[in-house]
């Protein structure tokens, strides 16, 4: 699952997980928080407005707003947090910069960041950057290569990483002996075919124009197929390790491996399919495990979670971290700076983590008890050995627009619905994907 | 005679001074509109239209770039699918919805028991969130636990699973019938008011004339409520012709843009913020939609004629 479905999990979700209580008590722990961590520097002064992206949490969400007002009001600062939609992040975003409007602080995924840092429209933050990493045990390897993807420096303070997990139901393949997790994605059809018994299916992947369709690009990427070249300029994808890619998922289609509907899934599509039986396998970042731990334990219970499979190539199980970012247009680019620092400290992050479902950007974090939990430790694992943004493609905004476009979704659509050739469905996938990395030249 | 002869000019002066303060009046009036018609309609009418040639993106207003973004819309495939399923969707649906509209406006013009709870309840559709409506469809049509497979199943007609949204042949229609479901009662309500002002005269003398019912529709409904249907298929024309949410609650423009339509097309392009070519898709619609309120405006004018 890719950012923008896990950010429509999210709108599915959004009404399950928190509560009240929790709410409440997630305010005290911030005045708590803020009263014992005073921020490194304050100048300017005035109201500092925040953005901060919405998740699946209430009690994650209510957390961060209560700790940046508590902040404020310990600092002297008048603070005003706006909790966005991340699904409308990227329109927000848009129309905030064109009309000089933006926050002086704010919280995006990837792609944004990328998009802004290209435009100019950020603070860049190699000071703090810095900073936070020596006061926390220094950046995972994998964060630190996120950070730094872009020219003219770290634009991102990341603070928390998503990525898929394998989900497998363990109770229907221990049944027919086979023991969880599958190591390669053959594996996956292969069970998928011995398991599954309609309408429970094997593969509960999204081949269509959603974020999660995306996920296709990882599993041909591990089938050792590539997007673009080294330099990022010329698109690769025609190529044997391609069709040998979209031989083994039109095979899967035709066996009717995956459960009907893939091709237009929307984001929510996996999470609803596996929750109600649907699925043996899916792709997903923990919203499922959140809403099968409240709504059905025994669902959980049966559940493994595991990194994704490996290709004949290898393995690709991208991260995906959030950032914290400062646009240029600030009103007091230091008390951002230092509220920025301040939401780093290790009290708060963890009391974070343990209602929001996200790996760790710093080391120092690692002895968070939450990280024992299975969805937190998978988190974890996937911080340490996953693989960069694109990687072994280069994340640049061409990649981003081709991701976009959902090019890899709609070249196995032209063949498992239009029966087009292998030969054909990549002619067109390259010409298309020429065409998006040509504007960037 | 010369007193009289002498104060015409006068009079004149007076009359022409009180035509041009009464004309300066006017144009006194009709200046806030104007001025709201060009500050909110013209303006960015044109500012899109400027941007669709240049490289804009979010935070960078680009350079002038000529027809680049026309050449890589023209180029690129989900375009020339997005302009025949567009007009597919327009055409289909607003035959489907002149037909269910006008066919429940006559029933709902007669004198039935309960006409003003039937009135009502056709209303919903109407009056339902867009995403809600959609959001419906899309369950219905879902290939497991969906209602539609679920009411063939039960009923015997057919026990395999149909994949409704996740094949060529099956998500446009299905997209289509949302849209009708969900458009016709707008068709419908503006009939019943046409039919209502149709005096009841012109119906006795076709009577009177031996004329039957289908011909009394031919000769009298259809000739009264002409005007009121084509600014009917004109408003939903283009209502159809840039909605959004049908398709994208519905298939995201799929499987294999089989659904794709402009303003699906144009959504991509915003997200990677690239409003230059954004503003090319929707810039591309012009012509069309142009064309569209040409022939409308054109029947209405024979009409008045």
């Amino acid at each position: 699952m890719t950012g923008d479905s896990r950010i429509t999990r999210r709108r599915f979700l959004g009404g399950v997980a928190g509560g009240g209580a929790a709410v409440l008590g997630g305010g005290r722990l911030a005045e708590a928080l803020a009263a014992k961590s005073a921020p490194a520097v304050i100048q300017g002064g005035g109201k500092l407005t925040y953005w901060g992206g919405l998740i699946f949490s209430d009690e994650a969400n209510q957390l961060l707003v209560d700790t940046i007002n508590a902040w404020g009001k310990e600092n002297g600062i008048e603070t005003e947090v706006v909790m966005i939609n991340q699904n409308e992040t990227n329109q927000k975003v848009s129309a905030a910069v064109e009309s000089g409007t933006m926050p002086d602080a704010l919280d995006m995924g990837l792609d944004l960041l990328l998009l802004l840092s290209n435009t100019d429209q950020l603070v860049p933050l190699d000071d703090l950057y810095d900073r936070i990493g020596q006061a926390h045990g220094g950046w995972y390897e994998s964060i630190d290569a996120s950070a730094s993807l872009f020219p003219g420096g770290r634009t991102g303070i990341p603070f928390g990483s998503s990525g898929n997990l394998l989900f497998s139901r363990r109770d229907v393949l221990e049944a027919k002996g086979l023991t969880p997790p599958p190591q390669t994605w053959q594996e996956v059809s292969d069970w998928s075919a011995q398991a599954q018994d309609p309408p429970l299916y094997g593969m509960g992947f999204a081949l269509s124009n959603v974020g999660d369709g995306n996920l296709q690009i990882s599993v041909l990427q591990s089938y050792g197929g590539r997007i673009a070249d080294d330099e990022g300029k010329t698109v690769t994808i025609k190529s044997e390790e391609t069709r040998e890619y979209l031989q083994w998922v039109s095979d899967a289609y035709k066996a009717g491996l995956f459960p009907p509907g893939v091709t237009t899934w929307d984001g929510a599509g996996d999470n609803q399919a596996y929750l109600s039986g649907q699925a043996i396998f899916i792709a997903n970042t923990g919203s499922v495990y959140l809403t099968a731990k409240e709504d059905d334990p025994e669902l959980e219970a049966a559940t493994h979670y595991a990194p994704l499979p490996a290709g004949p190539k290898g393995r690709i199980s991208p991260i995906n971290p959030n950032f914290r970012a400062i646009p240029k247009t600030s009103r007091d680019v230091e008390a951002a700076k230092a509220l920025i620092e301040y939401l780093a400290n290790p009290e708060f992050m963890e009391a974070y983590y343990n209602v929001a479902i996200y790996g760790p950007v710093l080391k120092g974090y690692e002895g968070f008890e939450v990280f024992t939990n299975p969805v937190h430790s998978g988190l974890l694992d996937l911080v340490k050995n996953g693989t960069a943004p694109g990687a072994p493609d280069v994340y640049n905004t061409a990649f981003a627009d081709f991701s976009a476009n959902f090019i890899v979704p709609k070249m196995v659509q032209r063949v498992v619905i239009d029966g087009v050739s292998l030969d054909d469905a990549m002619d067109e996938a390259q010409q298309q994907g020429q065409a998006i990395y040509d504007k960037y030249k | 005679m010369a007193v009289i002869a002498s104060r015409r000019p006068t009079e004149r002066r007076v009359l022409l001074t009180f035509a041009r303060r009464n004309a300066l009046w006017g144009y006194l009036f009709v200046l806030p509109a104007c001025a709201i018609l060009l500050g909110l309609v013209a303006y960015p009418f044109f500012y899109a239209i400027f941007i669709s040639f240049t490289s804009r993106v979010v935070g960078d207003p680009g350079e002038w770039v000529g027809l680049a973004n026309f050449r890589y819309l023209f180029g690129w495939s989900s375009f020339t699918k997005a302009v025949r399923n567009t007009i597919v969707l327009v055409v289909v649906s607003d035959i489907l919805k002149l037909v269910i509209g006008l066919g429940l406006a006559l029933i709902l013009n007669e004198r039935i028991r309960g006409r003003g709870l039937f009135r009502s309840f056709m209303l919903l559709p109407w009056a339902m969130p867009a995403f809600v409506a959609f959001l419906t469809w899309r369950l219905l049509f879902m290939p497991i636990g969906g209602g539609i497979n679920l009411l063939l199943s039960e009923s015997g007609l057919y026990t395999d699973i149909i994949d409704w949204l996740g094949q060529r042949s099956t998500a446009m229609p299905a997209v289509i019938i949302a849209t009708v479901w969900r458009g016709f009662p707008f068709w419908c309500i503006s009939f019943l008011a046409a039919l209502q002002t149709v005096p009841s005269e012109l119906y006795e003398a076709a009577k009177i004339d031996g004329a039957n019912a289908w011909q009394r529709f031919l000769a009298v409904t259809l000739p009264s409520i002409r005007q009121v249907i084509l600014i009917v298929v004109l408003l939903s024309s283009i209502w159809t012709a840039n909605s959004f949410e049908n398709i994208w609650i519905m298939t995201q423009g799929g499987p294999s843009d089989a659904t794709m339509v402009f303003p699906v097309l144009a959504y991509f392009g915003m997200q990677s913020q690239r409003l230059g070519e954004a503003a090319a898709v929707s810039v591309a619609m012009i012509p069309v939609l142009a064309l569209l309120v040409i022939v409308v405006t054109t029947l209405m004018r024979e009409d008045e004629a």
